[in-house]
């Protein structure tokens, strides 16, 4: 069997790394936790390392240089001044990137995702705004994976299933430029971006707290056109097991975290 | 009083100045102390002058600043050392592993766990949010500089009441601006520097009002291999100072912090609060931990109160050996620091590292991959001294033994037992349904979602028991967290906070015993068995007996117990001086327990699981009142503070954890604030389902008698479980139905889950707008 090997993006911030790391590892993948600047050269000859080796590209949670401008801001100018080409190469050879919570912040303001009019847009055409509780929300929420087209992220993810993945931001409202909303949604279910809507217990498209931010359409994760880029707020790398669910002690016969059904389907697309 | 004429400025291109001891009166010294912000008193200054009278010299400033740091009461705990040495320090169980910055411990047979809690109260009086904040990131270097990676956070405050009718003191800041500063000060900092804030506590007293308590703990778990010792390895090794640079900000944090605030605290003392950066922690934290795991480094301490002027002179003296520093190599914030406000800023983010002269390169390469700054800044050297350079010039030179051998004090106690003075009044109670409700709807029981959702909880993917336990969105509070620290194996960590001010304050013996009888509970109610505990002493001013008789009586309760109980308290924090002109804060010993959870696949939750299944009561239920909620709610006075029985709770621990190793217990919860009758109540909230309990008397449902729990129990377990108790069980009912059948004696009430909810979980929201 092919080793698969996941490169975990790092800068000063990033703090979900380790569990990125571990759920690729979990699913029988080869995870790397290697700094941008070992990706940009600066840093010791032996501790240097190419994109292009990698076969997939997470960008996991955190809070990326402070998020002192805005969510991800800094880590996608560094990675779009520093490293543009590999990144897009590496999304037009159809290898998988996931970003996480702070991830999906930076690979919406690096033109990634949506990117419906080529691989990498100019300048960010949505952005992830902070919630309208006005406060960080850290809480269980429930998805419904809604994406019909096959892809490397939801082949274990059944159209129509909810899996339980908590939320932990402050800024996960998913919102389009005012004047080309509602188009930009027509043409997100058009293309068939949709990945995960959130959802309250009884599977209904619910509000605060079962969306935890007030996200346009319940949306919690998105992909690109391609379908081979996907960003979504809650963590999955947080329930690989069954005992991290909130409720575990309560329903019996969950026998892994929902979770790993992702990182699976991932590392098997390109196995 | 002008003091110009003590004050020798030395011919040197910087501030630099002797001080004229010798020719200083009585008068001048105690003057000298408080202008220079030493809080050293009389006898100390004295002491000090007669030190440097023997070397024939003038101290510099540099040298009298080094010293009132080492000798602060925050620093050498000169007034409850004597006690914490009696009552606390010897409890061994062969399984302490350290007692450093943070205590160590061990958790297998690979790994350790470290823990420590302290006090950041003074700061976060001033300035909530950069004193909450600041507390997390120094709690967090006490675990980081064991050697350990930081894996949870635990944080009990204390504030003035949010309802407050009236004024608030002086000087001081309305308790609602406090609670947002706090609370945001923690979420920003703990969320950034992804370390899980997985438990604490939020409790309100008008006794807070002018000087509120933020308690901040940290766990850490570390390889033992990679175990380090806050000390320098030997001769040679070179000093090597990472992390932030050095700036005005926290200039005498320690000795601010051992004085009373008063309402002039604010204007005078802004500047001994740091400015916290979790950026250049989060890397801080990385790069210390890999080149400490590459085995580069002998020994890390941390920067905190005092600042180089502890950190140097303690790893110095821990390793047997002196230390030369070339202070100008600091790196600062700002130009034009004198060479006494760099040796004692508190600036934040810092670590010092010994690292030998062979490794410094690779060391150095690793922190600039992270782009975090480190500078050798000095070198270990055979003898006793610290000397400091500045610039070629020699600014100190300090014998250590002098240094850190700080002044030690067996104040006088004057040890009353104020429940005993007080006659009992019980309070004229409304009926069952309005106590119920209102104790549930107190500001002190009710729900703390408002604050937990906001602190990243599940961060590092470990935690197995959140603060809430239940359905989702719905759930009813949990009495420990618990994680798991290695994703590979199923041994947990259990943690949990216990303290009860009011019954300390009523009963510092007793209260003290119930700190730690509460966390024992809250660690067994999942499954856990305790293993050791970390202290905070917030208290009032040492110097006034009876504070210091509360503090001896509530550590010597503590002690008692944990001595009995075989348990270790391997690191604390004494934080004295809680006092401002309206008085003490209530004596608060706050206990943060940590319990092995064998196989965190076992652990149970406080949510009720089914209907039909039988409700006991585990424990005494006696007649209790001293410092209860409700006596506090409704008006009672005096009373009898709740006892431990050592004997019992022990064979009551044993009990339950071997009941919950055999799968007899569904669901369990403690029996603290409100007793009885709340604590279904928040079994019912959890598990969206009702319950039909009776008890034979009123009082039953509300006692907050010690050592006691509410179990859910399968019927076709009820037997096994029933026999294999020999601790006093009571069967309370049973669970079911959408509301919580109460029958207390004479007094009945049916209580639906919708309401209980609502006065539960609306108070914080409420009160917090």
């Amino acid at each position: 069997m092919k080793a698969v090997r996941v490169c975990v993006l790092r800068i000063e911030g990033t703090n979900c790394e380790d569990e990125a790391a571990q759920a690729f590892a979990s699913v029988g993948a080869s995870p790397e936790k290697v700094h941008l600047k070992q990706l940009l050269g600066q840093c010791p000859s032996d501790r240097r390392r190419e994109l292009d080796s990698y076969d997939v590209l997470m960008l996991p949670g955190g809070f990326s240089a402070g998020d002192y401008v805005r969510a991800g801001a800094i880590f996608a100018a560094r990675l779009k001044s520093g490293l543009r080409k590999e990144l897009v190469a590496f999304v037009e050879a159809g290898r998988p990137v996931i970003g996480v919570c702070n991830g999906f912040q930076v690979l919406v303001e690096l033109g990634l995702l949506p990117a419906m009019d080529g691989t990498m847009a100019e300048a960010p055409e949505a952005a992830l705004y902070t919630n309208d509780s006005g406060r960080f929300e850290c809480r269980p929420t429930l998805l419904r994976q809604e994406r019909r087209g096959k892809g490397p992220f939801t082949a274990g993810i059944p159209h129509g299933s909810v899996v339980m993945c908590p939320s932990a931001h402050a800024e996960g409202k998913l919102m389009f430029p005012r004047g080309t909303r509602r188009r930009t949604l027509e043409r997100l279910l058009e293309n068939d971006q949709i990945v995960f809507r959130y959802v309250n217990p009884d599977g209904e498209y619910a509000g605060y707290p079962w969306c935890p931010n007030g996200s346009i359409y319940n949306i919690a994760g998105i992909c690109n056109p391609a379908g081979n880029v996907l960003g979504m707020m809650p963590h999955p790398e947080r329930v690989l097991r069954r005992e991290t669910h909130p409720d575990w002690t309560r329903t019996p016969g969950r026998e892994e975290g929902d979770g790993l059904p992702l990182f699976r389907s991932i590392v098997e697309s390109v196995r | 009083m002008s003091l110009e004429h003590l004050f020798i400025k030395r011919p040197v291109p910087f501030h630099l100045a002797e001080i004229d001891l010798a020719a200083a009166t009585d008068d001048e010294l105690k003057a000298l102390s408080g202008e220079m912000g030493l809080s050293l008193s009389l006898e100390e200054m004295r002491r000090v002058r007669d030190h440097f009278k023997g070397l024939g010299r003038r101290p510099t400033d540099v040298e009298l600043e080094s010293i009132a740091q080492a000798w602060s009461e925050h620093c050498c705990y000169k007034s409850s050392k004597v006690i914490l040495r009696e009552h606390i320090f010897g409890i061994d169980n062969g399984r302490v592993l350290s007692r450093g910055d943070a205590g160590v411990m061990e958790f297998d047979d690979e790994y350790g766990y470290a823990l420590r809690i302290e006090s950041h109260n003074h700061p976060s009086a001033i300035e909530p949010y950069g004193g909450a904040a600041t507390g997390i990131g120094g709690i967090v270097r006490d675990v980081l500089c064991m050697g350990a990676q930081p894996v949870a956070l635990v944080d009990p405050l204390f504030f003035g009441p949010l309802d407050l009718k009236g004024k608030v003191p002086a000087g001081s800041k309305a308790p609602k601006y406090l609670v947002s500063g706090v609370v945001s000060g923690i979420r920003d900092y703990g969320n950034r520097i992804g370390v899980p804030t997985v438990c604490g506590g939020l409790f309100f007293d008008e006794s807070y009002l002018g000087n509120c308590l933020v308690n901040v703990g940290c766990v850490g778990i570390v390889r033992k291999r990679d175990l380090r010792r806050n000390a320098v390895g030997g001769v040679g090794d070179r000093l090597i100072l990472c992390g932030g640079r050095t700036g005005r900000d926290g200039i005498h944090g320690v000795t601010f912090a051992s004085a009373e605030l008063s309402a002039r605290s604010e204007d005078e003392s802004r500047g001994a609060v740091q400015l916290g950066d979790p950026i250049t922690k989060e890397p801080l934290i990385h790069a210390c931990l890999e080149v400490n795991s590459l085995g580069l480094v002998s020994g890390m301490k941390d920067l905190g109160g005092g600042g180089l002027s502890c950190v140097v002179g303690e790893m110095a003296l821990a390793g047997g050996c002196g230390a030369e520093v070339d202070l100008h190599r600091v790196p600062l914030k700002e130009s034009g620091l004198a060479p006494w406000e760099v040796w004692v800023s508190e600036s934040q983010e810092r670590m010092m590292l010994a690292v030998p002269e062979g490794n410094v390169e690779r060391v150095l390469e690793t922190f600039a991959m992270w782009d975090v700054d480190a500078t050798v800044i000095g070198r270990v050297v055979p003898g006793n001294h610290v000397t400091l350079e500045w610039l070629g010039v020699r600014v100190l030179d300090l014998d250590l033994d002098f240094l850190t051998k700080g002044p030690e004090y067996c104040r006088p106690c004057k040890m009353e037992v104020r429940s005993r003075q007080t006659e009992e009044v019980t309070p004229k109670l409304p009926d069952l349904r309005t106590v119920t409700l209102g104790l549930l709807a107190d500001p002190n029981i009710a729900s703390k979602e408002w604050v937990f959702r906001m602190y990243d909880h599940e961060v590092r993917g470990g935690t197995v028991i959140k603060p809430a336990s239940g359905r989702m969105n719905r759930g009813g509070p949990s009495d420990a967290t618990v994680i798991r620290p290695l994703p590979d194996r199923e041994r947990g960590l259990a943690l949990a906070v216990g303290v009860n001010p009011w019954f300390c304050g009523a009963d510092a013996y007793r209260g003290g015993m119930a700190s730690i009888d509460e966390a024992c509970r809250n660690i067994v109610a999942v499954g856990g068995r305790p293993d050791s505990f970390t202290d905070c002493l917030n208290f009032g001013n040492p110097e006034r007996p009876e504070r210091l008789g509360e503090l001896r009586q509530a550590v010597a309760g503590m002690g008692d117990l944990a001595r009995y109980l075989g348990l270790p308290v391997p690191s604390g924090n004494v934080s004295l001086y809680n006092e401002t002109a309206s008085g003490a804060v209530l004596p608060t010993p706050t206990v943060l327990g940590v319990g092995i959870v064998e196989d965190v696949r076992r652990c149970v939750t406080t949510d009720l699981k089914r209907e039909g299944n039988a409700l006991y009561l585990v424990g005494e239920t006696r007649r209790e009142f001293g410092g209860s909620a409700l006596y506090r709610r409704f008006g009672g006075r005096g009373g009898e503070v709740p006892a431990v029985s050592p004997e019992r709770l022990r064979r009551s621990m044993d009990e339950m954890l071997s009941a919950m190793g055999e799968g007899l217990i569904a669901s369990c919860h403690d029996v603290s604030d409100g007793g009885l009758a709340i604590a279904v109540a928040e079994m019912c909230l959890g598990g969206d389902l009702g319950a039909a309990v009776e008890v034979g008397a009123e009082w039953e449902a509300f006692s907050e008698s010690n050592t006691r729990w509410v179990v859910e129990v399968e019927p076709s377990r009820e037997g096994k479980f029933v026999s294999a108790m020999t601790v006093p069980i009571t069967r309370l009912g049973t669970v079911g139905g959408r509301s919580l059948r109460l029958i207390a004696g004479k007094g009945r009430a049916s209580l639906s889950l919708r309401d209980m909810r609502k006065a539960w979980s609306g108070t914080l929201p409420r009160l917090m707008g």
